[in-house]
């Protein structure tokens, strides 16, 4: 018999986190999930409503903030139908209550910081002292944001179990880590010094840096004239150029000067002279 | 999402100003050095272009400002006013982190006693269960040391502060390649026009 509730509160558990989840609208509202989970208000039950849970399972409880009343007048005889109606009820219950919470939140924006009590209503066939329904706000409040988690990083949604997800998020983690460290160290491998001159671009404007460096991506092997010739105006492009002192010939790797040069001698349409040692002193 | 590739072109700014900086130095460097000074001003860059400072940017930031050598180029990359913010907010985080430490050694030592009677009557859920949570404890462990400055928070924060730092890494892998990418296109380009 135990067993049987202890099922039914597993499920039931399951049902609310789904429905907990569903209502994410989008990346724009990410963060504003991430604000809910915090800000969230239920009712706080002290006594607790028909626990021990007696053999009728009269005395339902619910999740959200809605009286339970109709609930626990809707007994039927067929128990089935009645759990699955509940909890049908009982979904569309958590959404409206989130949706309110988003309300409170916009209401409150100054209240961000304090906390205010939590308040956790009991459910079936749970504990209901203080400190298990903190711990239950707790656990739920971690894995609705794990759910996030889960949502951010690709392959995680079939995993269940927080032990596993959370070894999947490690994994993303690190591998985002050291493919920093490779491509830091590919850029390094490119040029003899630090100095890219990129930073023309930069004086440009960066946001068409954005599109033809993707426009490169996708397509370099064809049409490589005029993706080069494409790159290199944007290179080279004598916007404001300073005077760099500062960058003197010092470091001069002699495998590299040719290539520079054979580079800037095609793209010579419309550069001067000087730009061009400059150019070759910025490469160096 | 229109957010991100703002913070794309934030982030892009940032560290082309820190390898400016880099470059500033006359020194020869030797490739090591080289990557090396490429990822801090990059992780910099990507710390100091956030909208609003997290607990992982500012934690990326103090440490690295810790080692002598790059606290000029810290400095001059995340400007006057963030410098401020930071200090007041490390030494906050030192003394929580140090008051977080002496709770948990405090709760161990008394859940330690607790357990040992407990574990009696262990039915075989509740045993799985105990295993459950030793195993995301562990989890949680390995990420609080990724992720920068996650030692001194607890479950909660640290799972948003995750969720972050994945954002932002992925903003800076996506910048970092495209760069690399851009380069190497040219500098190929130019050797198969050699070659042609």
């Amino acid at each position: 018999m135990m067993e049987k509730r202890e099922e039914m509160c597993y499920q039931f558990v399951e049902d609310e986190i789904e429905s907990l989840i569903s209502p994410p609208e989008g990346g724009s509202s990410f963060t504003a999930l991430l604000e809910l989970p915090a800000n969230q208000v239920v009712k706080l039950l002290d006594s607790p409503v028909g626990f021990p849970v007696p053999e009728g399972g009269n005395n339902d409880v619910n999740l959200v903030k809605e009286e339970p009343v109709e609930l626990r007048n809707s007994e039927d005889s067929d128990p089935v139908v009645s759990k699955s109606v509940k909890r049908k009820e009982r979904e569309k219950k958590v959404k409206l209550p989130v949706k309110k919470s988003k309300n409170v939140v916009n209401e409150s924006d100054g209240d961000k910081e304090k906390l205010p009590y939590v308040h956790v209503r009991a459910r079936r066939g749970q504990a209901t002292d203080s400190h298990s329904l903190a711990e239950r706000a707790r656990r739920e409040k971690i894995n609705a944001r794990m759910k996030l988690l889960q949502e951010l990083v690709p392959g995680c949604n079939k995993i269940s179990g927080t032990a596993m997800v959370l070894d999947e998020i490690i994994n993303h983690v690190q591998s985002l880590q050291r493919q920093v460290e490779f491509l830091s160290m590919r850029l390094a491998a490119v040029h003899p010094s630090i100095d890219i001159n990129i930073d023309n671009m930069f004086s440009a404007e960066s946001g068409s840096l954005m599109d033809c460096n993707f426009h490169g991506m996708v397509s370099p092997p064809l049409s490589l004239d005029g993706q080069i010739n494409g790159h290199s105006q944007q290179l080279w492009q004598p916007d404001g150029l300073p005077p760099q002192p500062l960058w003197g010939a010092e470091e001069v790797n002699p495998n590299f000067i040719t290539p520079e040069n054979s580079l800037l001698s095609y793209d010579s349409s419309g550069n001067s002279a000087s730009l061009h040692t400059n150019q070759l002193k910025m490469e160096l | 999402m229109h957010t991100s590739s703002k913070l794309k072109k934030e982030f892009f700014k940032k560290w082309m100003q820190g390898l400016q900086i880099c470059c500033s130095s006359k020194k020869q460097m030797n490739i090591m050095e080289r990557k090396k000074k490429i990822k801090l001003s990059s992780d910099i860059a990507m710390a100091s272009a956030k909208m609003t400072p997290t607990s992982w940017s500012n934690a990326l930031i103090s440490n690295a400002k810790k080692c002598e050598q790059d606290t000029v180029l810290v400095d001059k990359l995340i400007g006057p006013q963030s410098q401020l913010k930071l200090q007041k907010t490390s030494n906050k985080m030192i003394s929580f982190h140090n008051r977080v430490q002496c709770k948990k050694v405090l709760k161990r030592s008394c859940n330690y006693a607790a357990k040992k009677t407990k574990r009696m009557g262990d039915s075989r859920k509740n045993l799985a269960t105990i295993i459950a949570k030793r195993l995301v404890k562990k989890r949680t462990k390995v990420l609080k040391r990724l992720v920068p400055g996650g030692e001194s928070l607890d479950e909660f924060s640290l799972i948003k502060e995750a969720l972050d730092y994945i954002l932002s890494l992925k903003v800076q892998v996506d910048v970092m390649r495209s760069v690399v990418n851009a380069t190497e296109v040219v500098l190929n380009g130019d050797n198969l026009m050699k070659s042609v």
